[in-house]
């Protein structure tokens, strides 16, 4: 079985992002292993719990919590890049999305080894 | 990092980090940077690629603190000690832009025309673009 992992560097805004998404969801419908998805650049703002989408648009953070409940999906946040742009996992002040693991660049490292392609859009 | 052990006795991928956008008005160089380093640091085989407004962030002696940036250029010297030591850089790109003799921030720039610069890259199995 072939293996992918996909990397977003796009915020929950981009049209990239819904592409990534579509991209992931028509993969896994296929079979095909997505071995993660890594969020680094401003990315790691489609984990912000804080983000509003207007009702009539595209809900692309609620995709996320979808796709990682239906398919265990696992979604991991660089945590430099999530400081940088305003997340955190303080108790007190976290706004970090419970199904987004915090990570380090290293979990790229280890998903672009362990999958038989990356895609970044 | 259950997987590292992995990562040693699996196929190792070569990584392509290719560079496409000028130093400091946005965080891409920096962040590719932070990227190609980690990689380094778990010796992963990685190369540099610069292209169209990416070539800017080769040029020497720019001083990013005028304009309120953190001078990242200088973290170039590094890669040598993560053993990265491919860095390739389109002629094209930097005919453009009047940068053919302008000297670089480092010193292993390996200057390709554009058909060269696009065959190495596709030697690459992961490519990341910033």
């Amino acid at each position: 079985m072939h293996s992918l992992a996909v990397i977003v560097t796009t915020p929950p805004s981009s049209n990239l992002t819904a592409t990534a998404l579509h991209f992931i969801e028509s993969a896994l419908a296929q079979g095909i292993n997505v071995v993660g998805v890594f969020f680094y650049q401003t990315g790691v703002l489609n984990a912000n719990d804080y983000v509003a989408i207007a009702s009539d648009e595209f809900q692309v953070i609620e995709k996320w919590r979808l796709l990682h409940a239906k398919y265990q999906l696992p979604l991991h946040l660089c945590y430099t890049a999530a400081q940088k742009n305003g997340l955190s996992e303080e108790k007190e002040t976290n706004n970090i999305a419970c199904y987004f693991t915090v990570s380090g660049l290293g979990e790229l490292v280890e998903l672009t080894s362990a999958a038989d392609r990356v895609i970044q859009l | 990092m259950t997987q590292s052990t992995d990562i040693n006795t699996k196929k190792q991928k070569l990584v392509a980090i290719v560079n496409s956008t000028a130093p400091f008005s946005s965080t891409n160089g920096r962040d590719a940077l932070d990227l190609a380093l980690i990689f380094g640091s778990y010796e992963q085989a990685t190369s540099l690629f610069f292209q169209g407004d990416g070539v800017w962030q080769l040029t020497d002696k720019q001083d990013a603190t005028l304009i309120n940036s953190k001078d990242y250029l200088k973290t170039f010297a590094a890669l040598e000690f993560y053993d990265i030591e491919n860095i390739y850089a389109c002629q094209h790109a930097l005919t453009e832009r009047g940068l053919i003799d302008s000297p670089f921030i480092i010193n292993n720039v390996c200057v390709l025309t554009q058909q060269a610069f696009s065959d190495k890259l596709h030697l690459h199995h992961a490519i990341f673009r910033f």
